[in-house]
């Protein structure tokens, strides 16, 4: 289970001087939340750090659960990667109440690790980590010839995007065939 | 198992590619069909493109509209393309790189170019000196642009042969650096053209201008740099515009600098004008003015 050290930081008094108001309010104890990705390692999260997540603000914002019904349900995650849900925490605890600097440089340079990340935060919806997500993307061709960008991005030639093409639609033919053919017997 | 890009949804794709610099994104979109097409639907925003000629290769500068690259000229992306290789340059931040494309010549790089970035034509073309045979290729390559520069760095014959080739491909601009009319070049008949502006410049050499070439003119602005035509033309000019009423004319803006000084009251005589400081206004029947101002060597109309 992840440490929320760095979230529960932020609920601390702010300094009178600087913001009486916020000084003068009750002290709200801080709720948590709990997500779990494919490999179901439970990660325990502040709200103020799934606020950067828009998918899981927006699941959690009407809930009212307490402590026990949040750690009885978590949120799964099947779709999304132990490592890369850790990775997702991490930098959701380390940006809590936080500005987003400009540059991230915390972020996986290996380029399945990468991919990943992105399509995960992606349908996390954390806009301002996939920005720098999709920087670290960019930045991996950065000064590289064509034929590089096409080994790193693994990008197929024409011919091998024609010849994807063709098999593709021949299995959409084929599938074609085999439904009309089972909803034929059907009939019979 | 290995991801490739093109597996990334598509809006995370074009986030990257808006992360990218131009060089970056030319080679991308040299990769495939689908990374073409990607790269022109990201819609890239750059400035317009130049290219300048010179013996026989063309420099194409390639500029980024965007803020934070704009403001350094070392972001400007210089491509060479040789008229005898179907190959490009590449100056970048490393050095010069060579790329080439299967199936591609150099007009086929410039249309790529064009396209990925979805512009329709070279802006400006500039021909700082070029080898006679090769005028053919230019145009072949550049069918199409915006501005023609021809550079006092040409022959004249060249600059000749590549005024009489390319400035009838030129849709908004023509901008000439040495005097290149004579009985065989004729400039009335180049006045005729539609086009936005034309400059003609050669300290050297002065152009002569006559009433006709004034009358005749179908430029929207007009810039004759050292240019003789006596006061007598020029009177006679303003008389036949103050007689023109309702007749279309079509220049805004004529400015011409000319050799010698010339005498106000004789541009003027016989004519009922506004008189301001250094400037006199025209008032013609059907409403339409002229302004024109006379200031040591220059004369300056301005048709309202």
């Amino acid at each position: 289970m992840s440490s929320t050290e760095q979230g529960t930081s932020s609920a601390a008094p702010a300094e009178p001087t600087t913001a009486p108001e916020s000084a003068a309010a009750p002290e709200v104890p801080e709720s948590f939340y709990y997500v779990h990705g494919k490999d179901k390692v439970v990660h325990k999260v502040s709200a103020g750090a799934l606020q950067h997540s828009a998918l899981i603000h927006g699941m959690i914002s009407n809930l009212g659960y307490t402590e026990e019904q949040a750690k009885a349900n978590p949120f799964p995650f099947e779709n999304i990667d132990g490592d890369i849900l850790q990775m997702v925490v991490d930098w959701c605890n380390q940006h809590k109440g936080k500005p987003t600097p400009p540059e991230d440089t915390n972020l996986p340079k290996q380029k399945e690790k990468l991919f990943d990340l992105v399509l995960a935060v992606n349908y996390l919806e954390i806009k301002e980590l996939l920005t720098y997500c999709c920087k670290q993307v960019a930045m991996m061709v950065k000064g590289k010839s064509p034929e590089e960008i096409r080994e790193i991005w693994m990008i197929p030639t024409d011919a091998e995007d024609e010849a994807a093409e063709k098999e593709a639609k021949k299995r959409a033919g084929k599938e074609a065939a085999g439904e009309t053919a089972a909803a034929a017997g059907d009939a019979k | 198992m290995p991801i490739s890009i093109l597996s990334l949804p598509i809006s995370d794709l074009q986030y990257a590619l808006n992360c990218m610099e131009i060089d970056e994104l030319i080679a991308f979109s040299l990769c495939s069909k689908r990374t073409k097409t990607l790269v022109k639907d990201a819609k890239i925003p750059i400035e317009p493109i130049h290219a300048q000629i010179y013996q026989n290769y063309i420099i194409l500068k390639i500029r980024s509209s965007n803020l934070r690259e704009a403001e350094d000229e070392s972001y400007s992306l210089f491509i060479y393309v040789d008229f005898s290789n179907p190959w490009i340059e590449l100056d970048r931040k490393n050095g010069m790189e060579v790329w080439r494309k299967e199936g591609f010549t150099q007009s086929d790089f410039i249309a790529h170019f064009l396209n990925v970035f979805n512009i329709s034509m070279i802006h400006a073309l500039s021909i700082e000196n070029i080898e006679k045979p090769f005028l053919d290729t230019v145009k072949q390559i550049i069918p199409k642009f915006n501005k023609l520069k021809i550079s006092s760095d040409c022959s004249n014959d060249v600059a000749k042969m590549a005024f009489s080739n390319l400035s009838p491909i030129a849709t908004k601009e023509v901008a000439v650096h040495q005097n290149l009319f004579d009985n065989e070049n004729d400039f009335s008949k180049f006045l005729t053209r539609n086009l936005e502006c034309a400059f003609f410049i050669d300290y050297e050499n002065s152009l002569e201008l006559l009433l006709n070439d004034l009358l005749v003119a179908n430029i929207d602005t007009l810039y004759i740099i050292n240019t003789k035509i006596t006061e007598k033309e020029l009177n006679r000019f303003l008389k036949l515009w103050m007689k023109g009423s309702h007749r279309f004319y079509r220049p805004k803006y004529i400015k011409l600098s000319l050799e010698k000084k010339t005498e106000h009251e004789e541009v003027f005589r016989g004519i009922k004008c506004d008189i301001g400081n250094h400037e006199r206004r025209l008032k013609r029947a059907d409403g339409k003015e002229l302004l024109i101002s006379i200031l040591l060597t220059y004369v300056i109309f301005e048709f309202q």
